[in-house]
């Protein structure tokens, strides 16, 4: 009973244990590399490189810099990045057997080129950010913050001392520059500040590494590994950026949905002998934005805060609605440069004798500016019986479109509009609120319907078919359990 | 008797899948119709949306792999009879490979079908209902209509002349006058196998997919 007791509890325990380490590593796994090279001519005493996987500690950081700079030459480079992994080096570095396209070729050269080159691929982080301090104190001078044109104009002696740094950017974001871009930029001034230090023939030894490990590169390969991975890593980096842009919008999107009610365009009827207010059309959205064709690019121009939210009062002025037509009029001041811009939602309703009810369709929506009127063509997909409100959670003219130029030449060819989270109800408006919502995606998409299709077709023809297999029977006539049993000898 | 009946495995399985399959209809009918949702169920939508590619390779499938289960099902017949029959009278098994060929006429017609309705099938560069357009849409149903045709035609002709080839065998076996005769039963039911084809080219005369 007691060892048992014993038994578990030390299970227990043990369980604990490993679950507490892991939580700790799971702390501190953030890793930046660092590499360290001397110029030619000038060797240090040979150092093991760390085993593959090892996570070089502050400690051992410092002791390899110990010897390195104790007979090494005075005279240290420092290029600290921003942001560096080593991702980085695997998807940017031409490691696919794409050695053209590799952003790292004069680090490459230098490293090959060096006497004793060392190679840290993980120096655990934050630790490593004292590398600046540890080379401060070992060299015993303060660190020369520098760019490649001051570097031209400095004397370097190869007795006294200096720490000279080189910030490098990794500016990620920002759409104007890929990281690819920027590091082969960083390559590029690695290059010159190296080959300044040549015609100064001063020995060097030169460290590149960095201050923060690069989210964007382990937060990418974490959401392939997620997305069931194994897939190369240069072949998701465009679909990755493109989707980050498009998860950056959404969360902007949501973000701005806080609860608002819906555009409400009212009209006076007589009911019961009374004049009375009754909404007649109803609109809400999260996201309103059009945008135009200008010198090669999009311009855009989000309409949601001038027509959603607390205290917004869009004009409406120009909006109609009777018995089988209504229309939605938006008017905006200053949009892309037009003084006034008005968005048009022009729906009708009639009876349609093979259905034996009344649908709604949205006949256009139209964008009218300086006298110019571009027409996009909704009926063939935005649709709704006449009771219900039309909900879809993306109407645009460009990415899986339901909205479509009315001809080809129309102006709205040069125009992209894309509404999200759009709920519209021109018809049967009862209170202040939608009727039901019919949603544009169906339960089952033409995709699954004809999966279905063939592997019902397939189940069926595995069904008789093993029905037939199993129906057949050996012949068991002429069995005898208790007759002599067949011999068939082997001589004549 | 019922119960001994049912106890059967085959019964059962067949009778469970029959019914979970026409309840599952039959619940999400009702509910459709309760909640005045009957104009989700469009099946115009499902036709148009539904790719013309999905239908006529279903047509070609079906046309080559229903006319060998026809050509299988009535030689494994004949064959039988023939083998079982030429234990005792050797002499008829040369004659009585004819209702073997007539069996496998059938699978012929298969397959040349299956080529035929193949050669039909172009790339074409629509993906919306309006862009793929209604010739497309026609191929795509004609293919599928052609080779469904063609498959059950020969299904049932196969079956046909295999029992018919089958006692012509036994009954060749017995009296060897008995065998003409019969020849033409077997020549009306394989002219049905026949009737299948032209009919299929008829129905696909009129096809021509692409842009």
């Amino acid at each position: 009973m007691a060892t048992r007791k014993m038994r578990l509890f030390s299970s227990i325990s043990a369980s604990f244990a490993v679950l507490f380490t892991l939580l700790n590593t799971g702390r501190c796994d953030e890793q930046v590399p660092l590499m360290l090279w001397t110029s030619e001519g000038t060797s240090l005493p040979s150092q093991s490189p760390p085993a593959a996987g090892h996570i070089v500690g502050r400690d051992q950081l410092d002791a390899y810099l110990h010897t390195a700079l104790g007979s090494g030459p005075r005279n240290v480079l420092l290029f600290l990045q921003d942001k560096m992994s080593i991702e980085d080096f695997t998807i940017y570095g031409g490691a696919f057997g794409n050695k053209q396209d590799s952003a790292f070729r004069n680090l490459e050269g230098a490293l090959l080129s060096s006497p004793s080159p060392l190679v840290l691929p993980a120096v655990s982080w934050p630790g490593s950010n004292a590398v600046i301090g540890a080379l401060q104190d070992q060299l015993e001078t303060s660190p020369l913050y520098m760019d490649a044109e001051t570097l031209g104009q400095l004397r370097l002696n190869s007795s006294s001392p200096a720490l000279l740094v080189f910030r490098l950017p990794y500016g990620t974001g920002s759409d104007l520059m890929s990281a690819k871009e920027i590091l082969s930029g960083n390559d590029e001034v690695i290059g010159q500040v190296l080959s300044i230090m040549k015609t100064q023939s001063v020995p060097y030894l030169a460290i590149y590494t960095a201050l923060q490990p690069s989210q964007e590169a382990a937060a990418a390969l974490s959401l392939e590994v997620g997305a069931g991975g194994g897939r190369s890593l240069l072949q998701a980096r465009a679909s990755h950026k493109e989707r980050e842009q498009e998860r950056e919008r959404k969360r902007k999107v949501k973000e701005k949905a806080g609860v608002y009610g819906p555009v409400e365009f009212k009209k006076m009827e007589l009911y019961q002998s009374k004049e009375r207010e009754n909404t007649c059309i109803l609109l809400w959205a999260t996201g309103l934005s059009v945008s135009i064709l200008r010198g090669g690019r999009w311009d855009d121009h989000d309409l949601t805060p001038s027509t959603f939210g607390e205290g917004v009062t869009p004009k409406l002025h120009g909006s109609m609605c009777d018995q089988t037509k209504a229309r939605l009029v938006l008017n905006y001041e200053d949009v892309l440069g037009h003084r006034n811009f008005k968005l048009i939602f022009a729906m009708s309703q009639r009876h349609y004798s093979v259905s034996a009810r009344r649908w709604f369709t949205m006949d256009q929506v139209e964008l009218e500016y300086d006298g110019t009127k571009a027409t996009f063509n909704g009926s063939r997909s935005i649709y709704a019986p006449a009771e219900y409100s039309y909900r879809c959670d993306a109407v645009s003219s460009f990415r899986w479109p339901s909205l479509f130029p009315r001809s080809a030449k129309d102006p709205a060819n040069q125009w992209r509009v894309s509404f999200e989270d759009f709920q519209i109800q021109g018809f049967n408006v009862s209170g202040q609120d939608f009727s039901y919502a019919s949603d544009c995606a169906g339960f089952f998409t033409p995709g699954i319907w004809m999966g279905l299709m063939s592997s019902l077709l397939m189940v069926l023809v595995l069904t008789y078919g093993l029905h037939m297999i199993m129906q057949l029977r050996t012949m068991d006539r002429f069995d005898d359990p208790k007759g002599p049993a067949i011999s068939v000898p082997l001589t004549e | 008797m019922l119960v001994e009946w049912m106890m059967n495995g085959h019964a059962i399985l067949y009778t469970g899948v029959t019914l979970a399959f026409w309840s599952t209809i039959l619940v999400v009918g009702i509910c459709y119709t309760i909640f005045d949702l009957g104009f989700r169920f469009d099946v115009a939508w499902f036709l148009t949306e539904t790719s013309p590619f999905m239908w006529a390779n279903l047509g070609i499938g079906l046309a080559i792999s229903l006319s060998v289960v026809g050509a299988a099902w009535g030689i494994y017949i004949t064959g039988s009879s023939i083998i079982g029959g030429g234990v005792k009278a050797p002499r008829i098994k040369t004659k009585n490979l004819v209702s073997i060929i007539f069996c496998e006429a059938v699978a012929i017609y298969g397959i040349i079908m299956a080529i035929v309705i193949s050669n039909m099938a172009e790339n074409f560069s629509g993906t919306t209902p309006e862009t793929i357009g209604a010739r497309n849409y026609q191929a795509g149903y004609s293919m599928f209509g052609a080779g469904l045709t063609v498959g059950f035609s020969n299904l049932f002709c196969g079956i046909c002349v295999g029992i018919v080839g089958s006692g012509a065998a036994l009954a060749d076996a017995q009296n060897a006058n008995l065998f003409v005769k019969i020849l033409i039963v077997e020549i009306f039911g394989s002219a049905i196998g026949l009737f299948g084809v032209i009919v299929a080219i008829l129905q696909t005369s009129k096809v021509k997919m692409g842009d």
